[in-house]
């Protein structure tokens, strides 16, 4: 579905330091996958999201979706920001259908499936409301909203989950999970956290930082539909022993940028 | 903003039907039914002298009623041709306002006004806002634009009416100038604020550059582009009367040069006193305007009831 081969890309920094974002990333998506992707922050999980976007050149290899290389921005996959993103001055409505109108659906079609979206992901009734009057969750499911209603192919989610808080964080996770039963799509979901990468993905691709590379992809193979409840798939062992392991894995990334604390631990507390 | 109680719409209780006191009982029964959303309620619910009260109207009436005694105590205690006092003013005031003289006066400062402050308009924005997206034309004009910044404008009056004459051009153009400068840094301001995550949201939806300007960077950059303009009404007001007080002897500013002539005091007061409701009425309109437009800036206080125990 989406192939990324041998991506590389590096910036230079105010202090005139390069640095390398990608480095000789490769990856493949799977037809109607969940991939969650996951690493220390500064890894290029976002970077590695924006060039899938088609938002940012990069230096070195291809990426294609469906065979088609990503030149830009495309029909077939679709956003949904950190921080939302959604237009302050334009209502609920006009912030679900704004990708629509981009991509010049009339009118009329624009508003009824804007409304049917709004309803997917619980807003009736918020349509005529401004992003400034919803709490943080709630305007995240707007973003959601104004992704799906393009209908793409493939959702890219740059930590959607990172700027609400923890409970509502868990609501939109299942909610996430419940949308994805039952409109199959592929999907990107970057994460900073090991639980959300277990409990969303089918695969986890764990990522080191500088250079930004996929460390290793792990499958999750936990049965689906998934959920917290009792006996959901996150009370299960199973999915504690891939926690863990994720985590063991980020903290040693983190502590190879800190030499004094690899090697001498016990001097930490110090 | 909306601090006065009348301008709240969404109340959760039903605000016109309460009087300030009433039955500890039935006040209970009322907030446990309602007051969990806004907030801490106030200890009674809101009259009619409580929200009078709330308003910032009464105070600034009071201050006025302070200071408009002063300057008639003042006035008589000290006598003499050249110090009205305030009664004596309002009536010169009203007596103005039926002659000639006054009325073209003002057509003669308003047509400076309204052509220098358009000139400010129209130029202003549209340079502010291709200075604040494009940085390399910023560095051109940067140093420039911190020197109008800090220029006294009225020490340019005598050079500009050198250059231009003494005509309407010399004070529609120092209108401009004394205005420009506010609309253009707002306005740069205003892009500059944008936030690049919606530029982003859209150009991965599809938008070009021309959707991107139209669609992201105006809306946003509206609010401060407004202020720019309200504040820069502001300065066109001071730059038409300085311009006629200094150089050009007309307009307003020159019935003023004329009354100090004739020592006629009150109707200088007069049209000092007309000069400063036009600009406060300016001012009011402009302001208006600028709620109207960018109401989406505050959506917490022109829809929902701030919590007043908290301010």
């Amino acid at each position: 579905m989406i192939t990324i081969q041998g991506l590389s890309k590096s910036f230079t920094t105010r202090s005139g330091e390069r640095v390398d974002a990608l480095r000789d990333v490769s990856l493949d998506v799977r037809e109607n996958e969940f991939l969650t992707v996951l690493g220390p922050s500064g890894c290029g999980k976002t970077t590695l999201l924006r060039a899938i976007a088609g938002l940012v050149p990069w230096d070195d290899g291809d990426i294609a979706v469906d065979g088609a290389p990503v030149r830009g921005p495309g029909p077939d996959r679709s956003m949904v920001f950190q921080n939302f993103a959604l237009l302050p001055w334009a209502t609920v409505l006009d912030n679900v259908a704004f990708g629509l109108r981009m991509r010049g659906v009339g009118r009329a079609e624009r508003v009824e499936r804007a409304r049917s979206f709004i309803a997917t992901v619980g807003l009736e009734g918020c349509e005529a409301k401004l992003p400034g009057e919803l709490s943080g969750g709630m305007q995240q499911r707007v973003g959601i909203a104004r992704a799906l209603a393009v209908r793409p192919r493939v959702l890219l989610m740059d930590e959607p989950f990172g700027a609400v808080d923890e409970q509502t964080r868990r609501l939109l996770q299942e909610e996430l999970l419940a949308l994805w039963e039952e409109h199959r799509m592929t999907v990107v979901f970057i994460t900073h956290s090991m639980e959300e990468a277990v409990l969303l993905g089918d695969r986890v691709a764990l990522m080191s930082a500088r250079p930004g590379r996929i460390a290793e992809i792990v499958p999750v193979r936990l049965p689906r539909p998934r959920s917290r409840d009792a006996g959901g798939v996150a009370r299960s062992g199973e999915y504690a022993e891939i926690t863990a392991y994720l985590w063991e894995r980020l903290r040693d990334m983190h502590a190879e940028h800190r030499p004094d604390r690899a090697h001498r631990p016990d001097k930490v507390a110090s | 903003m909306f601090r006065n109680a009348s301008t709240r719409p969404n109340t959760t209780t039903p605000r016109s039907a309460t009087t300030p006191r009433r039955a500890p009982t039935h006040r209970k029964e009322r907030r446990s039914g309602h007051g969990t959303q806004a907030g801490p309620r106030p200890a009674r619910p809101a009259g009619p002298l409580r929200r009078f009260l709330d308003m910032n109207l009464p105070y600034q009436l009071l201050t006025f009623a302070v200071f408009a005694t002063g300057w008639e105590l003042y006035a008589r205690a000290r006598g003499g041709l050249l110090l009205p006092g305030f009664t004596e003013t309002v009536r010169a005031t009203a007596g103005l306002l039926g002659e000639a003289e006054l009325w073209r006066a003002l057509y003669v400062s308003n047509q400076a006004l309204v052509l220098g402050f358009a000139l400010a308009v129209v130029v202003g924005v549209p340079l502010g806002i291709a200075l604040g997206r494009f940085p390399l034309l910023e560095r051109y004009a940067d140093v420039h634009l911190n020197i109008l910044l800090v220029t006294p404008m009225a020490a340019l009056i005598p050079l500009l009416v050198m250059s231009v004459g003494v005509g309407t051009a010399s004070r529609v153009v120092l209108v401009a100038l004394f205005a420009v400068v506010m609309v253009i840094v707002n306005s740069r301001a205003g892009v500059r604020q944008v936030d690049p995550a919606l530029i982003e949201m859209a150009r991965s939806f599809g938008a070009g550059e021309r959707t991107v300007w139209a669609r992201i960077l105006l809306p946003a950059a509206l609010p401060a582009v407004m202020t720019g303009v309200r504040l820069g009404l502001g300065r066109a007001v001071t730059g038409m009367v300085l311009v006629e007080l200094l150089m050009v002897s007309d307009g307003l500013g020159g019935l003023i040069l004329t009354y100090r002539g004739l020592l006629k005091a009150p109707q200088l007061y007069g049209t000092i006193a007309v000069i400063l409701a036009e600009a406060l009425l300016l001012g009011a309109v402009a302001h208006w305007a600028e709620r109207r437009l960018t109401r989406w800036t505050r959506p917490n206080t022109s829809r929902t009831r701030p919590a007043r125990s908290q301010r």
